[in-house]
C-alpha cells in the first residue's frame, strides 16, 4: 500500500498539474478543431515534462534545493526578482482560473448559483490545507482526480478511426489555417511544460522528505504520473475530435468537455467526468497556490512547507491565505475562467526558459549533487527541450495576436 | 569556517540560510567584502535582509525591499557552520536576529485552531 501511496505525489502533479483547466480546455478544442491532426504534439510535451521534473526532483531529493531556490542562485537576483513577480502573476491568474473550474463544475452538480459557489470553494481549500497533511492533499486530490479516467474509456467507446489515430501522431504541418494550427502547437506544449508543474513537484518532493535514497521513487512518479497525464491528454483530444469535430461544436465551457464523456457513455460517464474535473481542477487549484506561497517563501529565505505546519511557517501560510483571497477577488468579477486560463498558459511561456535553465544548471553541479549528477541522456534531452521552449516562447505572444487568441 | 575552495560568488551569494535547528531563516542576500588594494579580498560578514536588495537590482530591488519591509542582519562568518548546498550557521535563527517576521506572526497563527497539525 505504501508503494501505491508513494506515487501520489506524481499523480497530483500530473491531474492536477498537467491535467487541469487549461489543459482540459486546449486539449479538446484541438480535437474539435483539428481532429487527431494535434495527436504528435502531446507525447513531446509529456517527455519535456518528464525529463524536467524527474531532474528537479532529484535535485530537490540529493541537495534539499527547490525549483526556486535554484533560479535565484543561478541566474542572478535581478533576473531571479523579475521571475518571481511574473510567475506570480501567472500563478494567480491560473489559480483564479483553477478555481472559476472548481465552481463551475460544482455548479454543474448542484445547480447553486456560480459566486456562492466560489465562496464555499475557497472556504473549503482554506479550512482543507490549514488542517490536512501534504500527503493527504496528495492523496485525496490525486486519487480523486483519477475519475477522469472516464475520458480514456469514453475515447475508445466513441471508436474513432484508429489509422487516423496514428497517423495524427507523425509530426506535420496543415494545409488548413496553419497559424491558429500553429497556435494549439504552442499552446499545447505551453499547458504540457507549465512552469508551476516543476515549482509544485520539486517541492513536495521536498515535503515528502525525499532523500539521495528517492531518486528511484522521483523517476517512477515522474514517468508515471505525466505517462498518466499524457495517456488523458490524448483521450481528451480523441474524445474532442470524435463527438464535437463532427457536430461542429468548439468547447468553449467547462461543461462541454464533460459531455464528451457523457456522449457514449450515458449519466453514469457524465457525472464521473464531473468529478474527475472537480477533483483536477482542485488539484490544479493546490498546485498554483502553493506554488506562489513555496516561490516567494524560496525567494526571501523563508522557512516554508505544508510539513513544518501553519506554525512552523507562517508567513508561508499567511502568504497562500493572500493569494487564495486575491484569487478569489479575481474570478468574483465573473472573468472567464477558460479564457483566464489561456492568457495565462501564453503569458507563463515567456518565462519558461527562465525556470528550465536554472534546473539544468544545478542538476550538472556536481559539488552538491556529486554521482547524482545529470548523466548523458538527461543532458541531452535537456538541451534539445532548452531549444523546443526557446521556440515556443518566442513565438508565443505572436502567435496569440495573429490568431486573436485562438479565434480565428 | 576556513574555506579553501570555494566559489563565493556561486555557492555562497543567493543561498538559503540554515540555523543549527536546521530552521530556513532567510537568503544570503550580499556579502560584506574586506581587503584594501594589493590584499587577498576577504568575505567577513553575510548581509541578510531585504534592506540589502537596493544595491543589486536598482530601483526595482529598493521597491521589492521596501515592500519587504527592509530589514537588515549581518551575520559574521565566524557564525558561518558550513556551507553545502545551504549556508549553515552555528547558532539559532532567534539569538541572530533571523527569522524575526515568522516570530512576529507565529502567536496569531497559533490561535487558529490546527496550526500546530
Amino acid at each position: 500500500m505504501s508503494k501505491v501511496f508513494g506515487l501520489s505525489l506524481g499523480i497530483l502533479a500530473a491531474i492536477g498539474g498537467f491535467v487541469d483547466i487549461g489543459d482540459l480546455v486546449f486539449n479538446t478544442a484541438a480535437g474539435a478543431t483539428f481532429g487527431y491532426q494535434l495527436m504528435w504534439v502531446i507525447p513531446i510535451g509529456v517527455v519535456g515534462i518528464i525529463v524536467y521534473s524527474e531532474m528537479c526532483g532529484r535535485v530537490a531529493a540529493v541537495s534539499g534545493k527547490a525549483v526556486f531556490d535554484a533560479v535565484r542562485e543561478r541566474v542572478g537576483f535581478k533576473a531571479a526578482l523579475g521571475a518571481l513577480v511574473s510567475s506570480e502573476v501567472v500563478n494567480l491568474m491560473m489559480l483564479a482560473a483553477e478555481l472559476g473550474g472548481v465552481a463551475i463544475a460544482l455548479q454543474l452538480l448542484s445547480g447553486l448559483p456560480y459566486r456562492w459557489l466560489i465562496l464555499l470553494a475557497v472556504i473549503s481549500f482554506a479550512v482543507i490545507i490549514w488542517a490536512t497533511a501534504f500527503e493527504w492533499l496528495e492523496r485525496i486530490f490525486g486519487y480523486g482526480g483519477l475519475c477522469m479516467l472516464v475520458f480514456a474509456v469514453a475515447a475508445v467507446k466513441v471508436g474513432p478511426d484508429w489509422v487516423k489515430v496514428g497517423k495524427g501522431f507523425i509530426p506535420h504541418v496543415t494545409q488548413h489555417n496553419p497559424t491558429l494550427y500553429a497556435y494549439f502547437v504552442i499552446g499545447l506544449l505551453g499547458t504540457a511544460l507549465s512552469p508551476y508543474e516543476v515549482y509544485f513537484y520539486s517541492s513536495g518532493g521536498i515535503e515528502s522528505k525525499w532523500s539521495p535514497k528517492d531518486v528511484g521513487l522521483n523517476r517512477a512518479n515522474a514517468i508515471a504520473g505525466y505517462a498518466l497525464g499524457g495517456t488523458l491528454s490524448l483521450a481528451l483530444m480523441i474524445v474532442g475530435a470524435t463527438v464535437f469535430l463532427g457536430h461542429g461544436i468548439s468547447p468553449q465551457h467547462l461543461g462541454t468537455v464533460a459531455l464528451g464523456a457523457g456522449d457514449p457513455l450515458g449519466k453514469i460517464g457524465l457525472l464521473l467526468a464531473l468529478v474527475g474535473i472537480l477533483f483536477a481542477v482542485g488539484g490544479a487549484s493546490i498546485d498554483t497556490l502553493f506554488s506562489g506561497a513555496y516561490n516567494l517563501a524560496q525567494f526571501c529565505g523563508w522557512e516554508w512547507g505544508r510539513y513544518r505546519h501553519p506554525k512552523g511557517a507562517p508567513r508561508f501560510a499567511l502568504t497562500w491565505l493572500v493569494l487564495l483571497v486575491l484569487a478569489m477577488g479575481i474570478v468574483m468579477t465573473g472573468v472567464d475562467a477558460v479564457a483566464l486560463t489561456e492568457y495565462a498558459v501564453i503569458f507563463s511561456v515567456v518565462a519558461l526558459p527562465l525556470t528550465y535553465v536554472p534546473i539544468l544548471l544545478v542538476a550538472n553541479d556536481k559539488a552538491y549533487m556529486g554521482r547524482y549528477g545529470n548523466g548523458r541522456l538527461a543532458n541531452a534531452l535537456g538541451l534539445v527541450y532548452l531549444v523546443v521552449l526557446a521556440v515556443v516562447a518566442l513565438t508565443a505572444i505572436p502567435l496569440m495576436v495573429l490568431t486573436n487568441v485562438g479565434q480565428n | 569556517m576556513s574555506c579553501t575552495e570555494l566559489d563565493i560568488g556561486l555557492h555562497v551569494l543567493d543561498h538559503q540560510l540554515l540555523d543549527k535547528d536546521g530552521r530556513r531563516c532567510g537568503n544570503v542576500d550580499d556579502l560584506a567584502i574586506e581587503g584594501g588594494p594589493g590584499e587577498v579580498p576577504e568575505v567577513v560578514a553575510l548581509l541578510v535582509g531585504p534592506g540589502y536588495w537596493g544595491p543589486r537590482a536598482g530601483w526595482v530591488g529598493r521597491l521589492a525591499g521596501w515592500i519587504g519591509g527592509g530589514a537588515k542582519v549581518r551575520i559574521d562568518w565566524d557564525d558561518v557552520a558550513k556551507v553545502d548546498s545551504a549556508v549553515h550557521l552555528k547558532r539559532n535563527a532567534t539569538q541572530l536576529g533571523l527569522g524575526r517576521g515568522d516570530d512576529r506572526l507565529r502567536p496569531y497563527a497559533e490561535k487558529i485552531p490546527g496550526a500546530g497539525r
